[in-house]
């Protein structure tokens, strides 16, 4: 036995360079495997927790207004466990710079434990209701704090009902509903610099909206086992009289369904990128032990005829392949919980969520159990002829590889053209047909990892472009408090760098088509607006038509209307009673984010029975005088929000580079696959053919010619596989979209040309090196020594 | 018969230094091989005949000491003029054939014939070697006196001046390998090539001009035929 060991270790010492290969992907997959699976336990788990923790509502209903007591009322409902009455409310925000942001000014009936999506403190202290030096307490968001260099102890000014109003704050606070804490689905990622959080007891929301005694929002936690559909209809009757704004439940909620879409997308991944390294890390493995086993027959044999079992043979070879797991499962979880320590603090920024941390021993056991099972089958299938040598058999020579005809020698004419290097290379590819197979699969999966990574940079760039540089095309977009009569725009228009100004009209609605209804925004354009365009799903800029509408995609297809469909529209304003109109729609446009419906001014007017009344206007100024715009637009009271398109791109690109590290890393990852590949399969067929290489040197071929034929052989293995390649990957981009895609989120599969050159020309790189690698040795190739054996 | 000579040999050794160990496999060695000779070098297993043959064929180098061939310095060449040298004037023949295995019976010699400017046709080549109707097996579909022929046509194709064989018979039945010697001696007589053949065999030893007999590294007699025999008419 111990002789056998031995064998084992000279084996893999002989073939170090292959052993470290295949122990490379399968540290690259097992530490993808433990990076991402941690990450999303980490962050499945923080999830969890915060939201029982802060009692997380599982229904959201917004009124226009309703005394404070429907919360008891609705508690009393069978099947309702938890109710929270509150006010919500985005208000505007004067900065000390005199500088406009916004905030979602949120109100919590106190005490706050046990209320519904209650806030976790994490800095100073918990407001009070009635502080003693009076005015009102405020917890903002951290990030919010933090980017706008704030202290605890100072004041932050907003403007509500007309008035401006100072909130202290005492503390930093994070809630269930704000984990990501974006605006709107328009936003593409979070601006803390713009966007905040204000947290303040409810009865000063009351005092603040003028409100007293009433609530805007109710919070509802079901009973487990609740019939859900008949509770909500039941509240919603309840509330009916309050005018009904919206209802909907927690998957449709923001935050929650965006970090939804982050784990879902995010658990795919982790189980895709590693199982394609296994993968092909256990075909190599099987390609290179049968290898092994062929070389090594007549001392198999000899074992066996000394009277060692099939079994221990079997342990022996598939000891082999366990050790390159073990080593790669090894490495693998170092690096892997290295790379979720960097993962984790990623996510940190993007979400608002405590404890995304730790690592799970399950997860190690689990990597170690992954990569032994692929070592155990490459290992097991791998040896699988042992058991059919026979000890006296195996003593004779071996019968020599068959060539047979391959697919080329059925066209004579091209094939007689073919020098005899080629012809060797083409009947020897074509002879081992499962190394070949192993080589174009792992060519195939590195160059398409290469393109759905270079996709994601593309997507980034997409999204940039399309929305940034074809939908919207206005320096600054700026709303209002409530519908103005569009004169109000006058004073913006006589700004000085003002260039230009459009207006338009935001409405909230619900949308009811053939008992279904959803709720939407109908943005009501003015005759004659170029700085924000629609676009079909071909990609095609829409006019904005006189009369009817235009439905977003996903609202259209909640609703399953189509294009000359008569849809029901009920304007769900927060003030006055609702309108309903009927009206056809038009045609249907394609948003990145979320869902606009767009249609003109005028027809949006008539929604409201209105004339002439917008809600803000999208201004095109003077670069150089842009600052002092700004800063004159925050002190006209009535503006709600201003929104630098510049600044938007600017917080978006620097969010952005820690996408293009993990499409880096990505790109690195599928270089080494390839290389590895390509590795392997030269030294395998060097290693097959060393004898008749030596022959071709006797005979007077230089060494160049010789690795020449090398050469030949990896590119007609590795360009079938580079071509194949590429709509490979398109395939598994289209593929991995639609299984991210969400009822919030679609994404076209746009990939740029360049980004199947750049796949083809890292492809080829791979190529070129692993030739390289593995070709270095050849001047070695001892003519004499492998003149004089058999085999 | 022309007393040009091909290749010279003066005091030349070759030592192999394997760790510790230094195996002088080649003692100083005095050797001239003429045109168009039938040189057989006997010795025992180990006496230094393959390590000869190998530095006359340009696929080593000596340690020490000197080889030409005609004017050219061999222990002085560069790699690339060695490999210049094997591929246009020298033809080797192993025990083992050593063909592609990929590769027809045809297309090895086609391989070989690619390889210099004015070879001679593959067709009669194969037919002088007496293979004329199988050559597009693979050489694993082939017996051993088959693919010995195919790597004498292989070598042969090229017109080398100096025909290196060693062991030509080693692995074949006793008459194949005397069709194999008869083919060799009928390859000196056509095309006036330089066969040097290297065997254990003490009685290939009569189909020779002349005879090297190597033992311990070293060339213990050169012994001159009066006449050649034929294969045919020796025993072993
Ligand atoms: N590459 C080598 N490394 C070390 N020793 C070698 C090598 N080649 C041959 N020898 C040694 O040189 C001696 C002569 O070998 P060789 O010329 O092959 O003998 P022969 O062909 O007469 O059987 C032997 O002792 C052999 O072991
Ligand atoms: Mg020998």
């Amino acid at each position: 036995m111990y002789v056998l060991y031995r064998k084992l270790w000279r084996g893999i010492w002989s073939n170090k360079g292959q052993f470290f290969a295949m122990a490379l992907v399968i540290t690259i997959g097992i530490s993808l495997y433990v990076a991402m699976s941690t990450t999303y336990s980490n962050l499945g788990y923080a999830q969890e927790r915060f939201y029982d923790d802060n009692n997380f509502a599982d229904h959201y209903f917004y009124v226009v207004r309703a005394p404070e007591g429907v919360g008891k009322q609705i508690a009393g409902i069978p099947g309702v466990e938890k109710v929270t009455a509150r006010i919500q409310q985005d208000v505007a925000v004067i900065k000390e710079d005199g500088s406009r942001a916004s905030a979602r000014l949120t109100s919590y009936p106190l005490p706050l434990s046990g209320q519904v999506n209650s806030v976790a403190l994490k800095q100073g202290r918990l407001f009070e209701a009635y502080p003693a030096n009076g005015g009102a307490e405020a917890l903002l968001d951290p990030a919010y704090l933090e980017a706008n260099g704030l202290n605890l102890g100072e004041q932050v000014e907003i403007i509500a009902e007309g008035r401006q109003v100072p909130l202290t704050v005492v503390g930093t606070a994070i809630g269930p509903e704000f984990i990501y804490a974006i605006k709107d689905l328009s936003s593409m990622v979070p601006d803390p610099k713009t966007f905040g959080i204000f947290m303040i007891p409810l009865n000063q929301a009351q005092e603040v909206f003028n409100l007293p005694g009433q609530v805007n929002q109710i919070l509802v936690v079901f009973a487990p086992g609740a019939d859900i559909e008949a509770v909500v209809s039941q509240i919603e009757d309840l509330l009916s009289p309050y005018g009904n704004l919206a209802s909907y439940p927690r998957k449709n909620q923001l935050s929650h369904s965006l970090l939804d879409s982050e784990l879902t997308s995010g658990r795919i991944m982790a189980k895709f990128f590693p199982i394609i390294f296994l993968a092909i890390a256990a075909s190599i493995q099987i390609i290179l032990l049968r290898r092994m086993i062929r070389m090594q027959r007549s001392q198999i044999g000899i074992m066996k005829g000394l009277g060692v079992s099939n079994a221990a043979v079997l342990f022996h070879y598939c000891s082999y392949a366990l050790a390159i797991s073990a080593v790669g499962a090894l490495t693998g979880s170092i690096l892997g919980l290295l790379f979720s320590r960097s993962l984790n603090q990623l996510y940190a920024t993007y979400f608002n969520l405590p404890n995304v941390e730790g690592f799970h021993f399950q997860i190690i056991m689990y990597s170690f159990i992954l990569a032994a099972s692929v070592g155990m089958a490459a290992g097991l299938s791998g040896s699988a002829p042992i058991v059919n040598i026979n000890p006296a058999e195996s003593m004779r020579a071996q019968p020599p590889g068959k060539s047979t005809q391959n697919i080329l020698e059925r066209f004579p004419f091209w094939w007689r053209r073919l020098s005899p290097l080629w012809k060797m290379s083409f009947r020897s590819v074509a002879r081992n047909r499962m190394r070949t197979l192993v080589t174009v699969g792992g060519v195939v999966a590195a160059v398409s990892l290469l393109l759905i990574s270079f996709f994601m940079n593309d997507a980034i760039d997409y999204m940039m472009k399309q929305y940034y540089q074809k939908e919207m095309l206005y320096h600054y977009q700026v709303r209002f408090d409530q519908p103005v009569l569009s004169s109000e725009t006058l004073a913006i228009s006589r700004l000085d760098g003002v260039n230009s100004v459009e207006t338009f009209i935001e409405i909230p609605v619900k949308i009811h088509f053939k008992g279904r209804n959803v709720e939407d925004v109908v943005n009501g354009q003015a005759q004659g607006n170029q700085l924000k365009t629609p676009f079909d799903s071909e990609g095609n800029p829409m006019a904005i038509p006189e009369e009817g509408i235009i439905l977003g995609e996903i609202t259209a297809r909640k609703l399953g209307a189509e294009v000359g469909d008569l849809i029901t529209v009920e304007t769900t304003f927060n003030r006055g009673a609702p309108m309903i109109s009927e009206l056809s729609v038009v045609s249907i446009n394609r948003q990145l984010f979320g869902s606009v419906c767009y249609t003109s001014l005028s027809q949006a007017n008539r929604l409201l029975h209105e004339a002439d009344v917008i809600t803000g206007c999208m201004l095109l100024v003077d670069p150089g005088r842009s600052a002092a715009i700004e800063a004159q637009l925050s002190e006209i009271t009535g503006i709600n929000s201003i929104t630098s398109r510049q600044k938007e791109i600017d917080n978006i690109t620097s969010l952005m580079g820690s996408s293009m590290l993990f499409v880096g890393i990505m790109i690195f990852f599928s270089l080494i696959l390839g290389l590895a590949i390509i590795y392997n399969s030269i030294v395998m067929s060097y290693n097959e053919r060393k004898k008749e290489l030596a022959s071709l040197l006797t005979l007077g071929f230089t060494h160049g010619e010789v690795s020449g034929l090398m050469l030949k052989d990896t590119l007609i293995q590795a360009v079938p596989g580079l071509i194949i390649g590429l709509p490979t990957g398109r395939w598994l981009a289209v593929f991995y979209i639609s299984s991210v895609s969400t009822d919030m989120f679609t994404f076209p599969v746009i990939i740029s040309p360049l980004s199947y050159v750049l796949s083809l020309l890292v492809g080829l790189g791979f190529i070129l090196a692993g030739y390289w690698l593995a070709t270095r040795g050849l001047s070695s190739l001892d003519m004499i020594e492998m003149s004089k054996y058999v085999d | 018969m022309a007393e040009a000579v091909l290749v010279h040999l003066q005091d030349v050794t070759k030592t192999y230094v394997m760790g510790e160990v230094t195996v002088e496999a080649l003692k100083a060695t005095n050797l001239d091989i003429l045109a168009g000779e039938v040189l057989v070098i006997l010795g025992p297993s180990g006496s230094g005949k393959s390590t000869l043959l190998n530095l006359i064929g340009g696929m080593d180098r000596v340690s020490s000491g000197e080889l030409s061939f005609r004017q050219q310095a061999l222990h002085l060449a560069s790699n690339n003029q060695l490999t210049a040298y094997r591929r246009d004037h020298i033809g080797f023949v192993f025990q083992f054939y050593n063909l592609i295995s990929d590769l027809t019976a045809w297309e090895n010699v086609e391989l070989a014939a690619t390889l210099v400017d004015n070879p001679l046709s593959t067709a009669e080549v194969l037919e002088q070697v007496g293979l004329k109707e199988r050559l597009d097996h693979f050489p694993a579909q082939l017996s051993g006196g088959e693919q010995q022929r195919i790597s004498i046509a292989r070598a042969i194709v090229k017109r080398p001046l100096i025909l290196l064989c060693d062991e030509p018979t080693g692995a074949l039945d006793y008459q194949t390998g005397k069709s194999i010697l008869e083919l060799l001696l009928d390859v000196n007589r056509r095309h006036g090539s330089t066969v040097v053949i290297v065997t254990h065999n003490a009685a290939i030893g009569a189909i020779g001009d002349r005879v090297v007999r190597m033992s311990s590294g070293r060339i213990a007699e050169i012994q001159v035929n009066a006449y050649r025999a034929s294969p045919e008419g020796i025993e072993w």
